[in-house]
């Protein structure tokens, strides 16, 4: 499986068709999902971002990423 | 224009734009479900179907009640509502609540229902959190919805199998929290 950098990540802001976001060291592909389109999540979250801390104050938990797929890893998670 | 009122929350320390875009996401969420859930009520049918119509009904009205009560404060805070429904429509806060491949399956439409609701008590969750402390009207607004959609998923939820809630479907009336805000 694929292995990110930070700003290798940051690359995939949806701007170019593709959205990851990180949690917990697992990078995943949100790009077909509605809720983050055009790379924004309930306004104020951003793809192409490690959202590990962000999801701590959220109104759910990492169950709801893990309905999409896993494209790699994040080599720098902390 | 609420100038003052707008004051306020800037000066509580809200980002007034992030928050106006969030009210109109929901808002737009409310008028979608609306009218994606008279579809689904309408195929609540047979047996199984008929028994879920009644809340199915009492939800989508409510869902509408939440659009009326959740546009007059986008327009006090300075916002306004996309002039395309197409636009509307695609910057809902939450996918559409389609009808299942085969509509015949009450199950299926349940679980349509339910990932709705859920949807909006997360919204509205993160609103309440945005706000708590700092805009007191939009709080008191989004806890309103909020309670409304709770009780929506536990309608729903019931049916799924996911346990008891305590709570009883509605005697007549119609969003028992948000109606202050319809006046």
């Amino acid at each position: 499986m694929r292995t990110f950098t930070r700003k290798e990540l940051a690359r995939y802001d949806g701007s170019g068709g593709i959205a990851y976001v990180a949690c917990e060291g697992k990078i995943y592909d949100v790009s077909q999902s509605f809720l983050w389109q055009k790379g924004k999540h309930q306004v104020i979250h951003r793809t192409g971002a490690d959202l590990t801390e962000v999801l701590k104050g959220a109104p759910h938990g990492s169950e709801l990423l893990e309905r999409f797929p896993i494209v790699g890893s994040l080599v720098d998670p902390d | 224009m609420a100038k003052v009122a707008q004051e306020m929350v800037k000066k509580a320390g809200v980002n007034l734009d992030e928050l106006v875009e969030l009210l109109v996401n929901n808002a737009a969420a409310e008028l979608t479900t609306y009218y994606y859930y008279t579809i689904l009520r309408v195929n609540l049918i047979g047996m199984a179907g008929e028994t879920i119509k009644e809340i199915a009904e009492t939800a989508r009205i409510e869902d509408r009640n939440h659009f009326e009560a959740l546009v007059p404060r986008i327009y006090e805070l300075g916002g306004k509502l996309p002039e395309s429904m197409v636009d509307f429509h695609n910057c809902s806060a939450c996918p559409p609540a389609s009808l299942p491949k085969d509509p015949t399956n009450v199950t299926a439409t349940l679980k349509v229902l339910v990932e709705a609701e859920r949807c909006a008590v997360r919204g509205y969750t993160h609103i309440c959190n945005l706000t708590a402390g700092k805009d007191h009207r939009t709080y008191d607004l989004s806890l309103a919805i909020l309670n409304e959609e709770i009780e929506h998923e536990s309608w729903f939820s019931e049916f799924l199998g996911e346990g008891p809630s305590g709570h009883f479907l509605r005697r007549g009336e119609t969003s028992p929290f948000v109606s202050k805000f319809l006046r």
